[in-house]
C-alpha cells in the first residue's frame, strides 16, 4: 500500500474523486428514498419493490443540530491527538439527515442553519503510516452562514 | 382474554455491587416480589427474563432458565426476551399476555443488570464494517449516547427556546423525587446552580442532566383475578400493555444510527409513542386518564420532550410545566415520582421492570415519601436500542 495516500476509516463510507468527496449511500429506485450508509434494502413500508442502488450524495447541507463532546469516547473511536470536538446533524438536499463530525467551527459559537460542505480529515495515522480519514462537514466556503 | 393483576413487586436497590453476581441480584429481586405476593418459587408457572446484553450464564446474558436452574428446578416455562433497554417492559408485556391468554395463572417478569463502567460501549461479536451502525458511529463519528440526546436537546433550544435553567430544573426535580426512595442510587437533592456547575458532558447537557449506569434488579409477579383475590393482595390491574418498533420517517436521532429519513407528520421516538398509544388503547383510556408517568429519563431533555411527543402535553408546554412545578409529585402530571433514571442510573434491562414496580407501589399507596396523591392510573414508557419500545398501564382496583 502506498502509505502517502489516506484511506477511509470504514470501507464504502465515502469516495474521493478528482473534484472532491461524496458520501456513499443507497437510493431506492422505486420510492426515491436515500440512505446512508448504503444498506441492504429500502426501509419504507409503503415501498414494494425496494430496488436500491449505490449512490453518491451529501456534498452540501445545512446544520440541523449539534453538540460539543467534552469527554473522550470509548477506545473504538481513534482521534489523535484527542480534544473536545463538535458533532452535527446535517440536512442534505436528498431529504436525509446525516450525523457527522464538524470541522472549522468555533466550538463556542455554532449556529443551527449554517450551510456546510463535505470534507474529509485525518483521524489518526495507523501502524503502517497511513493516514485514516473520516468524513466531516465544515462551514461552506462560498456562501458562509445561512439566514 | 382474561384480566391480569399485579400480585407482587420487588427490587434490589440500584447502585454498584461488585461483590454480587448478576444472578444474585436477580434472585434477590424475584424473592422480594414473591414475598410481596405471599407465594413461593414453586407457584410460578413461568418466568420471563429481560435478557441482559452485558453478562449472564453460558454467554447468553441473563436468562430465565438460568435463574430457575439456580433456585427452583420446577420445570416452569422460561421465556427470554431481547429489546435492548426496553427488554424489561417487553418482559412485563410478554408475561401479561401469557396470563391473559390462559397459558399461565401466575408468572414473573424479571430484569437484572450489572453495568460496565462509563459510556456504554459496543457489544462484541459483530463485524467491523458499515453494516453495523454501532461500529460506524464509533469509528467515524465517535458519537456517545449522550451526544445523541444532546443534539435533540440543542434542537429543542432552537425550536422552543428552552433555557439551561429549565433543563437543570428537570434534573433537580428528578433528584428531589428520589430523596425518599430507598431503591434509588442518588438520593441527595441538588440545586439548579449545582447542576449548571457540573461538567458539560455533551453540550448543552451537564453531568447531572445525564443518567449514569448502575447495577440493579426488579421483578413483577402477575396473575389472574382469582389469584389476586385468593392472596388478598392490594388490587392493581394491568389495564393495558404494548410493545412497538420504530416507524419509517421518525425524526428521532436514534442510537446507534448515523442518519435518519425524517418525514413530516411521523411521530418522534415512534417505537415508544406507538407502544404508549397501543397500551392506552388496550386499556380503553386516553392520555388525560393517566395520573402519573414513569418514563425513561436518560437525560433532562427526555423529561421535557417525552410527555409532549406522546400526547400528554402540547409541544413546548413542558417548560412552563417545569417552571410551575406541575411535573412534580403534587403537580398536574407527575413525571417519575421514583426519581427516574437520573436518580437511579440506568441498569438497562432491569429499568422497564422497575418502572412497573413503581407504578404498583404508587397505586397501592405504598410509595412512602414520594406518593402521588390519589393515584389511580399510572403509565410506564421505555426505549430500547434498535428501535424497541414498551409501555404498561396499571390501574388501582
Amino acid at each position: 500500500m502506498n502509505s502517502t495516500e489516506p484511506i477511509p476509516v470504514a470501507r464504502d463510507l465515502f469516495r474521493w474523486s478528482e473534484d472532491g468527496v461524496d458520501l456513499v449511500g443507497s437510493h431506492c429506485e422505486d420510492c426515491g428514498t436515500y440512505y446512508f450508509p448504503k444498506g441492504l434494502s429500502c426501509r419504507n413500508p409503503d415501498c414494494t419493490n425496494k430496488r436500491v442502488t449505490d449512490v453518491l450524495l451529501g456534498r452540501t447541507g445545512r446544520l440541523y443540530s449539534y453538540t460539543v463532546q467534552s469527554y473522550r469516547p470509548p477506545a473504538l473511536f481513534r482521534s489523535e491527538p484527542w480534544q473536545p470536538y463538535a458533532i452535527g446533524l446535517i440536512d442534505l438536499p436528498e431529504h436525509i439527515r446525516v450525523m457527522s463530525m464538524l470541522s472549522g467551527f468555533d466550538l463556542d459559537n455554532i449556529e443551527i442553519g449554517t450551510q456546510v460542505e463535505l470534507i474529509t480529515e485525518s483521524l489518526y495515522t495507523d501502524e503502517t503510516g497511513t493516514r485514516v480519514h473520516t468524513y466531516k462537514y465544515s462551514p461552506a466556503a462560498a456562501e458562509g452562514k445561512a439566514q | 382474554m382474561r384480566p391480569v393483576y399485579v400480585l407482587g413487586v420487588g427490587a434490589h436497590p440500584w447502585g454498584k455491587f461488585p461483590d454480587k453476581s448478576q444472578l444474585q441480584l436477580a434472585i434477590e429481586a424475584l424473592t422480594a416480589a414473591l414475598v410481596d405476593a405471599g407465594v413461593g418459587w414453586r407457584d410460578l408457572q413461568g418466568l420471563v427474563a429481560a435478557s441482559s446484553r452485558f453478562e449472564g450464564g453460558m454467554g447468553w446474558g441473563l436468562h430465565a432458565n438460568e435463574v430457575l436452574q439456580a433456585v427452583a428446578e420446577t420445570g416452569a416455562a422460561a421465556v427470554n426476551v431481547g429489546g435492548g433497554c426496553a427488554a424489561g417492559g417487553i418482559a412485563v408485556h410478554t408475561a401479561a399476555t401469557m396470563v391473559a391468554s390462559g397459558e399461565c395463572d401466575m408468572i414473573a417478569a424479571l430484569g437484572a443488570e450489572r453495568m460496565p463502567k462509563g459510556f456504554i460501549p459496543r457489544p462484541p461479536g459483530i463485524p467491523n464494517d458499515i453494516t453495523d451502525s454501532d461500529y460506524l458511529r464509533w469509528v467515524a463519528v465517535g458519537a456517545t449516547n449522550p451526544a445523541y440526546w444532546a443534539m435533540e436537546a440543542h434542537r429543542r433550544v432552537h425550536e422552543h427556546g428552552t433555557t439551561a435553567e429549565t433543563y437543570a430544573k428537570a434534573s433537580v426535580l428528578m433528584h428531589r423525587n428520589a430523596v425518599n426512595n430507598p431503591n434509588a442510587r442518588y438520593r441527595a437533592a441538588c440545586t439548579v446552580d449545582e447542576v449548571l456547575k457540573s461538567p458539560v458532558v455533551s453540550s448543552p447537557l451537564h453531568l447531572l442532566e445525564v443518567c449514569a449506569v448502575s447495577d440493579g434488579a426488579a421483578a413483577v409477579i402477575l396473575g389472574t383475578e382469582e389469584q389476586a383475590k385468593r392472596l388478598g393482595v392490594p388490587l392493581v390491574q394491568v389495564a393495558g400493555s404494548a410493545i412497538a418498533t420504530g416507524r419509517f420517517g421518525d425524526p428521532a436521532v436514534r442510537i446507534p444510527t448515523v442518519s435518519m429519513n425524517p418525514r413530516a407528520g411521523t411521530q418522534h421516538t415512534s417505537e415508544v409513542g406507538g407502544a404508549v398509544s397501543s397500551a392506552l388503547d388496550a386499556a380503553g383510556m386516553e392520555q388525560s386518564d393517566v395520573d402519573f408517568i414513569e418514563m425513561a429519563d436518560n437525560t433532562a431533555w427526555h423529561v421535557l420532550s417525552w410527555p409532549e411527543q406522546f400526547g400528554f402535553l402540547e409541544p413546548g408546554q413542558s417548560d412552563w410545566m417545569i417552571e410551575h412545578d406541575e411535573l412534580g409529585i403534587e403537580g398536574k402530571l407527575p413525571i417519575n415520582p421514583s426519581g427516574g433514571f437520573l436518580s437511579f442510573g440506568e441498569a438497562t434491562t432491569a429499568q422497564g421492570v422497575l418502572q412497573v414496580c413503581e407504578l404498583a407501589w404508587q397505586l397501592r399507596g405504598q410509595a412512602t415519601g414520594r406518593q402521588v396523591p390519589n393515584a389511580q392510573v399510572g403509565l410506564s414508557a421505555v426505549l430500547g436500542l434498535g428501535a424497541n419500545g414498551a409501555s404498561v398501564v396499571l390501574r388501582a382496583g
